[in-house]
């Protein structure tokens, strides 16, 4: 912004909190680049809620997030799941507002809403035609201070997450080992239970639970709220003030983090999946998101498994066909997590066949040079995907709101495609060595057994 | 926004049609080519042959390894993909605007000089087999399977795009150079071009590919009408171990050329299609049965089907069901309210917005315009129409298009576990089958 635009702010900032209330106080504090066209403007308000707003006039309407920086990570054991039936309860009752109502206004309204939890964070997106700004502006700041918690709803809601439940765990292959292979792989991190939760915990909840949460972690101090779209700087930011400006901040507890000690033998676990084909899912544990090996261990992962030029669909999947699918995915996570590894077998192959194959691989790459076209490869399809995502203003806002609450950096997605861009053929062979190691990896075997009740056995 | 004023309709020598718009928000262009056929059009006893045809150009242009494309793809920075649906076929590629070229030089030989190697196929064939094969772990789409098969019988919808492990293997190297030949002249296809890319550029590239193929107007869809069965029947596709039921219910639906098709979109969005909607507030909010509740209302170039999802654990599957079929006799009795149809109305004009937010999208829309012979206005008069749509013409729509009485009802579950209460919950069941999920047709 030119000197003039900064000091047309400045009064504007100064009009505006000449009027509002202490927690409403609006402070500019950085503007953030967001690629090369972009750029990010982040305020801070008196109670510690934080804004990056994102002026974007493509299209005639506006994405409006608010992350919490609260997760499956912040729960405890006999309490998992938590965040998420919490997620679920923020579209029931408010002060006011009946259960339903919430939801009912903005789709009248036209807006697409929706949220998700996961281990670091709970967010909460709306995108709305221009000229709704007004109504998503009062439903989210009521319910961050005013939502209403009964009984009733509690029990509801819990029968709804554990439906939830058996359609993405229970029933679902995949889901099952997902969750297997992370509870194996971890002692004491709060990352070795799902964000959903046990089934057990789910159906233990009480309102009370319920509502210590949300005194606890559902704070303007614990959230940023995000802004992408057709609206300018300073309506959003009167609007903000004027609803925000009411609520009072907590005091956020000391989060009980407990490092997960290194891993120093591979763990295996054998069960029985009413599936066709056997089922191989390996878990090494993996760099936090904002460690310097993080993008090269990305980068390696799509050399391996990105596309069907990678190493290892060419190998397991057309050369030897022996699987029917592999895929891999670095979690992308405050703390170190897993690199996780999946493979479905093709029928009468086995998983230990797979395995043999993908330590092979394994072994070549930590002793022999990735080619430059491989990392030409491996890049441009991060790339792609990147800008792909940047195409919406909910896009955007998605891509912000993650590596805000994440890594503290709004604009750190153009940072990793740099990063990504100076990874050398050393810096693959030095996460493969540093990571890919036998001793440091959980593995699952998934064998067929179509008759059978659900018996599993660890080895 | 109208969508329609800001996408350019191209004028091609070649006779194929070209949409444009051009937006430099990002340095992505975006390509589709659709064509009118997909799985109605493979041989009898064939089906998946279009399907293996898309997926086998996209591997053998210009007479390259898989390896090598796949390799090239990636390195521009680009993807290339083929969907092929009962009766459509659209090649989708993106690429980072710097690549254009380089990957227009690929799609001409991807679309018009695909080598169809024999061992190619052949490797794809067991590929396929083998999806199939881990297909059977995914419950929702074997309820959509069986459904469709049972639904709509010997109807070419009745079919599955990917094929089944009998009609896959039978598929010739001279069964896809056939459906090349036949689909792929310059009339039969319908070009749509968004992003970094302007109204020379798009031109250049449609000439390039259609200039490749030999002459020859669209194909005619030969699909008759499908036709209802009478009597309410009954499929549970019998899986070991379910701790929930995945519930199709349809009934025969609408055709985008009846007058009523609008005033039923409407109507729907009122009983099943958003999260407020009567079967979310009945089935999730009210009783917790099941994570989603929705019906919808698809479209093709002839009738499809109405439906009503939901997936409620074992113990709920058969109340489930019965408040279902309830609902949808009261839906067609009762009708919606006039407060009920207000609101619908506003929340399909207003969330419009997001059918036409990007230019991908807003020629998307075009696309699907030319594809499925939708009436030229369809698109551009919707809002129009919506808006016009009267509490009588809704309720009308609701009597004469869905039927409480015909209809089917697809279940894929424990038959030990839900089989007894399933059957209980359909009053004057017709008929009833159990199918072990393995034995997917």
């Amino acid at each position: 912004m030119s000197s003039s635009g900064s000091k047309l702010r400045a009064k504007r900032l100064a009009e505006l909190n000449a009027g509002a209330k202490p927690n409403g106080q609006v402070t500019h504090l950085e503007t953030v680049a967001f690629g090369p066209s972009l750029s990010v403007e982040r305020f801070g308000f008196g109670n510690g809620l934080e804004l990056l707003f994102c002026e974007d006039h493509a299209a005639p309407v506006i994405a409006y997030h608010t992350w919490f920086r609260v997760g499956s990570r912040h729960e405890h054991e006999g309490k998992t799941g938590l965040a998420h039936l919490f997620e679920h309860l923020m579209f029931n009752e408010v002060e006011g507002r009946k259960a339903g109502e919430f939801d009912r206004k903005l789709e009248e309204a036209g807006a697409e809403s929706n949220a998700s939890t996961w281990l670091d964070f709970t967010q909460y997106n709306v995108s709305i035609p221009k000229d709704q700004l007004p109504l998503v502006v009062k439903l989210e700041s009521e319910r961050m201070s005013r939502l209403v918690l009964r009984d009733p709803q509690v029990k509801s809601e819990k029968e709804v997450v554990a439906n939830e439940r058996r359609y993405r765990v229970d029933d679902d292959v995949e889901g099952a080992v997902s969750e297997l292979l992370w509870a194996t792989a971890f002692d004491k991190h709060a990352y070795r239970w799902p964000t959903i939760g046990w089934m057990k915990d789910i159906e233990g909840f009480t309102t009370e639970d319920c509502l210590a949460f949300y005194k606890t972690y559902y704070a303007p101090n614990n959230a940023v709220l995000v802004v992408v779209g057709d609206v300018t700087e300073a309506l959003l930011l009167k609007r903000l003030s004027a609803a925000y400006g009411e609520l009072p901040p907590s005091v956020l507890p000391l989060e009980d983090v407990r490092p997960e000690p290194p891993q120093n033998g591979e763990r295996r676990v054998e069960v029985t999946k009413p599936t066709t084909t056997e089922k191989l899912a390996v878990g090494y544990h993996s760099p936090a998101m904002g460690d310097f090996d993080h993008p090269a261990l990305s980068l390696l992962s799509e050399v391996l498994f990105g596309g069907r030029a990678s190493r290892l669909h060419q190998k397991l999947v057309r050369e030897l066909e022996i699987a029917t699918e592999v895929r891999a995915f670095v979690g992308p996570f405050r703390d170190p997590g897993l690199f996780e590894v999946f493979v479905s077998a093709r029928e009468g192959q086995t998983a230990e066949a797979l395995l043999a194959v993908l330590d092979a691989e394994f072994d070549k790459i930590q002793q022999e040079a990735v080619t430059a076209e491989e990392i030409a490869r491996a890049s441009a399809r991060l790339e792609l995907s990147m800008l792909a995502g940047l195409e919406t203003v909910d896009g955007k806002a998605s891509t912000l709101g993650f590596y805000e609450t994440v890594l503290g950096r709004p604009g750190a997605a153009f940072e990793r495609l740099e990063a990504t861009r100076r990874v050398t053929a050393s810096d693959l062979v030095r996460v493969a060595r540093r990571y890919l190691l036998r001793a440091n990896r959980s593995v699952i075997v998934v064998r067929p057994d179509l008759s059978a009740s659900d018996a599993e056995a660890a080895q | 926004m109208s969508h329609a004023a800001v996408v350019e309709r191209l004028a091609d020598e070649n006779g194929a049609t070209v949409l444009l718009e051009t937006s430099r928000a990002l340095p992505l262009v975006s390509i589709s080519i659709g064509l009118k056929t997909g799985a109605i059009f493979d041989p009898a006893g064939k089906e998946g042959a279009t399907r293996l045809l898309s997926r086998l150009m996209r591997r053998t242009g210009g007479g390259l390894e898989a390896q090598v494309i796949d390799t090239r793809i990636d390195s521009l920075g680009a993807s290339v993909g083929a969907d092929v649906a009962q009766s459509t076929m659209v090649f989708q590629a993106t690429v980072i605007s710097r690549s254009l070229d380089a990957l227009v030089d690929l799609l001409v030989d991807v679309l018009a000089r695909p080598g169809l190697a024999t061992a190619e196929l052949e490797r794809l064939q067991r590929e396929t087999l083998a999806e199939l094969t881990d297909s059977l772990d995914d419950d929702r789409g074997l309820a959509r399977r069986f459904f469709r098969r049972r639904f709509f019988g010997e109807h070419p919808y009745g079919r599955s795009v990917t094929g089944t492990s009998k009609s896959v293997p039978t598929v010739t190297r001279s069964d896809v150079e056939g459906l090349f030949k036949k689909n792929f002249v310059r009339g039969n296809l319908v070009f749509a071009f968004s992003g970094d890319i302007d109204a020379e550029g798009a031109s250049r590239i449609a000439h390039r590919i259609s200039e490749a193929l030999p002459e020859g107007a669209a194909l005619t869809d030969p699909t008759p009408e499908p036709v209802a069965v009478p009597g309410r029947r009954l499929v549970i596709v019998d899986k070991p171990e379910r701790t929930q039921t995945q519930i199709l219910i349809g009934c025969m639906g609408s055709h985008t050329r009846d007058e009523d098709h609008v005033a039923l979109l409407v109507a729907n969005t009122i009983f099943g299609g958003t999260f407020t909607a009567r079967m979310t507030q009945e089935v999730r909010s009210k009783r917790g049965w099941s994570y989603g509740a929705y019906s919808n209302v698809p479209f093709d170039r002839r009738r499809q089907a109405f439906t009503m999802w939901t997936f409620p654990k074992a113990d709920d599957a058969g109340p489930c069901l019965r408040l279902e079929l309830d609902m949808l006799r009261g839906l067609r009795e009762n009708g919606v309210t006039k407060h009920e149809l207000s609101w619908a109305k506003r929340y399909l004009v207003r969330s419009h917005a997001f059918a036409v937010d990007t230019a991908a999208k807003r020629v998307g829309l075009e696309l699907d315009q030319a594809l499925y012979d939708l009436p030229s206005d369809y698109y551009s008069r919707y809002l129009e129409r919506v808006q016009a749509v009267t509490l009588e013409e809704a309720n009308l729509s609701l009597q004469k298009r869905l039927s409480d009485r015909d209809l089917l009802v697809a279940v894929v579950g424990t038959e030990s576990l839900i089989g007894g209460a399933v059957r209980d919950a359909i009053d004057e069941l017709a008929s009833t089958e159990v199918v072990p999920f393995d034995r997917v047709e």
